[in-house]
């Protein structure tokens, strides 16, 4: 049998399960040479359609290969003979090589290459041919840019020589001869560099400029050199130890090299993969990560060659074809074996291959498989490198989750499935560790992407698993979630808050979904401990904060009373608290304050509000809080001695409002404190009405609070003119002095009154009214300020006439001056302004001396436009 | 595949721990390595840079490979054992010579790895360590007295610069440039690859700019006139 073996045997380790190639025969040994059993197969070429085979008996033939796929998905090839023809000579054929632009084939045998026709196998008519070649190779990156030409290089059958060739359809032409330092064995060509394996070393040569470089030295004498050209400017050699090495006209590797076996024979290249034949095995490996990547048993071969990407290997007797598994069809295995890495590094390296949006799709398809492969291994991170590179639609990683798509979801998995998995049970086989894992992982990648592009269409999907999970999790970024700008969908949402019991979160939602008055029904319904939630310690403030935001006018309405009834304090908060603008509305006062009767405390705070805050100066408001105050006050009154802190915090508001208002019904107020013993509020209240006689006596004989007397004179005189100032101090005064069993208290605080305020008595009075007993020693404050005061009155005035009298004399110098000098008229005084003679004796002179007739002074005043006589010299 | 801007080879003999070195520095990690096969390379990239580091089989065998390895490096990393004084001497006498191919301003490093099998600290002089106290006690390995000292690297480092004709006042200083590693526990790993891609960036820009002018013309232009504008008062 030939040497395809179809044994299942395979050698290599379980890593290389990658199926890159299929080993598929072409031309069966009976199809050859029959039965002629020592004739064997010597070089194949391979053109398109065109297989070229040169046997040892110096045939070539020529078949046609048909390629068909199976249904199986599977690709047969069938080789149908053509001709085939005897060279002539007794030698076998050593090289075949198609130049089908010019339909020529070269043909190497017996030292000499001859030019014969493609299809016919005749040789050229003129039978050009080049002689002396022990090798061939044709330059697949020609310099001459001839088209019907192509460059040959060949080994020389003189020592040490390459020789340069162009090959035309019936001529040859040496264009290049170039000597080597050792004896060439093999020969690679691209441009003008020659890749050269030599008795000891591979070398790079230029041949147009005779550089050489030196590559790494081998032994030619322990194995057969291979120069491969793989590429633009990139060659591929057998190196010690087995090894392919790769270099570049350069001289230097820019990949690293593969791992062959020492007796390597033959070496091809099929993008990405390296492909090797040994006596045993064909080898695939990947330039892109240098693996070996499959290994097929393979006896007896000898030729392994690619021809435009399609790969032939022979043995002596038959002709095989590595067909490429498709692309898709490896990278699926090498997914399917968990081999994350190499199946993107396979994918990627396609790029070239393939358009690119086929590409684009096919490789995206390829990462978000890797992602879910990476995923159930709980492999997080690098599983969200390849979500994101790989665009994947989230819903394919939500829908792992059982009850997290919303039931509305349209979504439905794409086919065929990205993954092996049912849900995220199956993949975590029940592990409840892995499915939290899995769970914190897709909420921190949800909450990654809600906001990317990567959500877009599909928001809603987004949010709502977001929000499931969350919930679940009892994690703090619900609410977050929820107050921000979000897509959550409400039943689905709401259902599963209530399944949870997050109320106040569902609360929000309701917010956020404009169902405020669920909201707050539900939020009340906490508060009020139907409902267990334990989010909010606060939530009753929270409450009275959102009604007090609340644009809805009925909902705060409606819950007003619920507020107020929890607290008055806080609850009022709704109304006081609320924005200026949004009082305005439906937000009256009035109404406002009908509904407070209820809650005192709740009213006066309001009232406060409206007072004090907004300053609205309604009557109504004033003396409602005034009689509030009052009524506060007169209710503690009792045990005032007992709450003194409390009594006098109230009074003190009380005072304050009686004194700062001017709004308020002062007799009304006057009328309901009479007898209750506020003798400061009445004096406050008698002031208002400037009965500043009835207020001062309370304060002096009453109250006996003098420094309160003084204040008062201070307070009711503010902004009002000296002698309304004076006469309060004096009334006060009077009282002091006044006739009735005066007490020494009275007396003292007399003394002080006008040592205090001097400024404000007329002294010349007080001196009247003072008892002569007192001493001079007592009042000398007093009457210190009093007497300087009064000199000082007096030089001020001084001062005054004395300016005033310089004044009256500098006004009458002016006169006397003016009156000084005569004028005279005469027929040559014209008058300035109209430029005649004065006719009569009436006149007007200006004070510069100007003479004008009466009426012209009398016009110019009227007439602003004429000039101004002043202004003349 | 992204083309490299600069190279960085590895050399040493076999078994001194190039790719241990390697993988620490690139994974993070210190696995089991078999004997390297013929070479390997990691792309690095450094700032705006990429930068090849090739690792290259120490094996008599791949020795051949090694010009070819080096040809046009910008920097060569000379790696020996510190408890093997031979694998010192090996990198003056095989491998300095295949750092011929590597660039005319190529930067060398000289690397001492394996310092947590050997008794003293890095960096500890002495030679009398050998009947100090016992086995420190890290994993199984018994420690070792080093057998080579920074002074033998600094010495072959200006070796180095004899060989190659350089100026010692041109180069970094050998200080700089020796370093004694632990690719078992990273001590200095990160500090020997970052300090050389430093150093390795002003090359690659050098090299850059060694296009068609060889020389830069320091001839002074002229002190810019100060044109008046030719406004009108």
């Amino acid at each position: 049998m030939d040497g395809f073996i179809r044994s299942r045997s395979r050698p290599a380790a379980a890593m290389m399960s990658t199926k890159a190639f299929t080993l598929v025969p072409a031309v069966e040994r009976e199809q050859l040479m029959g039965d002629r059993e020592r004739v064997s197969l010597e070089c194949v070429e391979c053109c398109g359609r065109n297989l070229y085979l040169g046997t040892s008996d110096c045939f070539v033939y020529h078949f046609l290969l048909e390629e068909k796929t199976l249904p199986t998905g599977t690709a047969t090839f069938t080789a149908t003979r053509q001709l085939h023809r005897h060279l002539g000579f007794k030698k076998a054929v050593n090289e075949l090589r198609a130049a089908s632009a010019l339909s020529r084939l070269l043909v190497l045998c017996d030292g000499c290459i001859s030019l014969v026709h493609m299809l016919s196998l005749e040789p050229v008519p003129s039978g050009a041919r080049i002689k002396g070649a022990a090798a061939f190779a044709l330059n697949e990156n020609p310099v001459s840019g001839d088209p019907f030409c192509v460059e040959v290089c060949i080994i020389s059958v003189k020592r040490r020589t390459i020789q340069v060739f162009l090959v035309y359809e019936d001529r040859v032409q040496i264009v290049r001869e170039v000597s080597t330092p050792e004896q060439p064995l093999a020969v690679a060509v691209d441009g003008h560099f020659l890749c050269l394996a030599l008795s000891t070393q591979y070398i790079i040569l230029n041949y147009s400029t005779g550089a050489s470089q030196d590559l790494f030295p081998y032994c030619s004498e322990e194995k057969r050199p291979i120069v491969k050209r793989i590429g633009r400017q990139e060659f591929l050699l057998a190196g010690p130890g087995g090894l392919g090495m790769f270099a570049t006209v350069a001289g230097i590797s820019q990949r690293a090299p593969v791992h062959w076996s020492e007796n390597v024979i033959g070496a091809a290249v099929c993008f990405p993969y390296v492909i090797a034949l040994d006596d045993e095995f064909i080898t695939v490996h990947s330039m892109l990560d240098q693996q070996q990547k499959q290994t097929l048993p393979f006896k007896e071969g000898h030729i392994l060659q690619d021809f435009e990407g399609r790969v032939i290997v022979a043995t002596n007797k038959g002709v095989y074809i590595l067909v490429p598994r498709p692309l898709e069809e490896q990278v699926q295995g090498l997914l399917a074996s968990h081999r994350v890495e190499e199946a993107l590094v396979l994918a990627k390296g396609a790029r070239r291959n393939i358009p690119k949006e086929k590409f684009q799709v096919m490789y995206r398809r390829v990462l978000q498989q890797a992602g879910f492969i990476q995923f159930a291994q709980l492999q997080f991170l690098e599983a969200k490198e390849l979500f994101r590179s790989g665009q994947l639609d989230v819903r394919e990683l939500i829908s792992l989750y059982p009850f997290l798509l919303p039931t509305s979801s349209s979504f439905t998995r794409s086919h065929p499935p990205l993954h092996e998995y049912a849900d995220l049970n199956q993949l975590t086989q029940g592990d409840q560790e892995k499915v939290t894992r899995c769970k914190r992982f897709l909420m921190s990648y949800l909450n990654e992407v809600r906001s990317t592009e990567m959500a877009n269409g599909y928001k809603e999907d987004v949010d709502t698993a977001l929000l499931k999970l969350y919930a679940e999790a009892d994690h703090d970024s619900l609410l977050d979630l929820l107050v921000t700008e979000n897509f959550c969908l409400l039943t689905d949402s709401a259902a599963w808050l209530e399944k949870h019991k997050k109320y106040f979160a569902l609360g929000l939602l309701y917010h956020y979904n404009k169902q405020d008055a669920a909201a707050v029904q539900l939020w009340v319904n906490i508060v009020n401990g139907d409902v267990q939630d334990a989010t909010r310690s606060d939530l009753y403030e929270y409450v009275v904060d959102f009604l007090t935001y609340s644009l809805d006018p009925d909902l705060v309405w409606t819950y007003a009373d619920w507020v107020l009834q929890k607290s008055q304090e806080v609850g009022v908060q709704v109304f006081t608290k609320r924005p200026l603008d949004d009082q305005q509305g439906s937000f009256n006062p009035d109404d406002i304050i009908t509904c407070l009767k209820k809650y005192p405390r709740a009213l006066v705070k309001y009232l406060e509000h409206l007072v004090m805050d907004r300053r609205l100066q309604r009557e109504e408001y004033h003396t409602h809080l005034a009689m509030l105050y009052l009524d506060e006050v007169l209710q503690q009154k009792p045990g005032a001695n007992a709450t003194g802190a409390a009594v006098t915090e109230t009074r003190a508001k009380l005072r304050h409002l009686l004194q700062k208002s001017d709004s308020y019904r002062v007799h009304f107020l006057l009328d309901r404190i009479r007898g209750a013993g506020l003798p400061m509020e009445s004096a406050i209240l008698h002031g208002k009405l400037e009965q500043h006689e009835d207020a001062l006596r309370i304060l002096v004989h009453e109250l006996a609070d003098f420094p309160a007397a003084e204040d008062y004179c201070l307070w009711r005189s503010e902004g009002r003119d000296p002698p309304y100032r004076q006469r309060l101090f004096h009334l006060l005064l009077a009282l002091y002095l006044g006739p009735g069993p005066s007490s020494t208290e009275l007396t003292v605080a007399a003394v002080d009154l006008l040592n205090r305020h001097a400024a404000e008595f007329d002294a010349a009075q007080v001196l009247q009214l003072l008892p002569g007993s007192w001493s001079v020693q007592l009042l000398c404050p007093f009457l210190t300020g009093a007497v300087r005061d009064s000199i000082h009155a007096r030089r001020t005035t001084q001062v005054a006439v004395g300016l005033a009298k310089s004044e009256n004399l500098i006004y009458k110098y002016d006169k006397m001056k003016l009156k000084g000098s005569s004028v005279r008229l005469s027929d040559k005084k014209l008058c300035q302004l109209c430029q005649t003679p004065f006719s009569e004796p009436a006149f007007v002179r200006f004070p510069n001396g100007g003479l004008v007739h009466t009426h012209c002074a009398a016009s110019r005043h009227t007439n602003p436009r004429s000039p101004s006589p002043g202004a003349r010299t | 595949m992204r083309k490299p801007d600069g190279k960085i080879v590895l050399l040493g003999d076999m078994n001194v721990g190039k790719t241990s070195l390697l993988q620490r520095y690139m994974e993070r990690r210190f696995p089991d390595t078999v004997s390297t096969v013929g070479g390997a390379f990691y792309l690095k990239q450094w700032r705006s840079y990429n930068i090849s580091i090739w690792d290259t089989a120490g094996r008599e065998q791949f020795h051949g490979l090694g010009s070819m390895y080096c040809r046009g490096a910008a920097a060569v990393i000379l790696t020996y054992d510190v408890n093997h004084a031979q694998s010192l001497l090996e990198l003056e006498d095989r491998f300095l010579g295949l750092t011929d191919t590597a660039s005319a301003d190529c930067l060398f490093a000289i690397v001492g790895n394996k310092v947590d099998l050997s008794e003293e600290g890095p960096g500890d002089g002495g030679q009398d360590g050998g009947h100090g106290p016992g086995p420190a006690g890290v994993g199984a390995a018994p420690r070792l007295p080093k057998q080579v000292q920074p002074e033998d690297a600094v010495a072959l480092y200006k070796k180095i610069l004899k060989y190659k004709m350089l100026d010692e006042k041109d180069v970094p200083a050998a200080e700089q440039m020796c370093f004694e590693t632990s690719a078992k526990t990273g001590h200095n790993v990160d500090l020997l690859f970052e300090t050389l891609f430093d150093m390795v960036v002003p090359v690659i820009l050098r090299q850059r700019a060694q296009g068609p002018p060889q020389t830069v013309d320091i001839a002074p232009c002229g002190p810019p006139a100060r044109t008046r504008s030719g406004c009108c008062a």
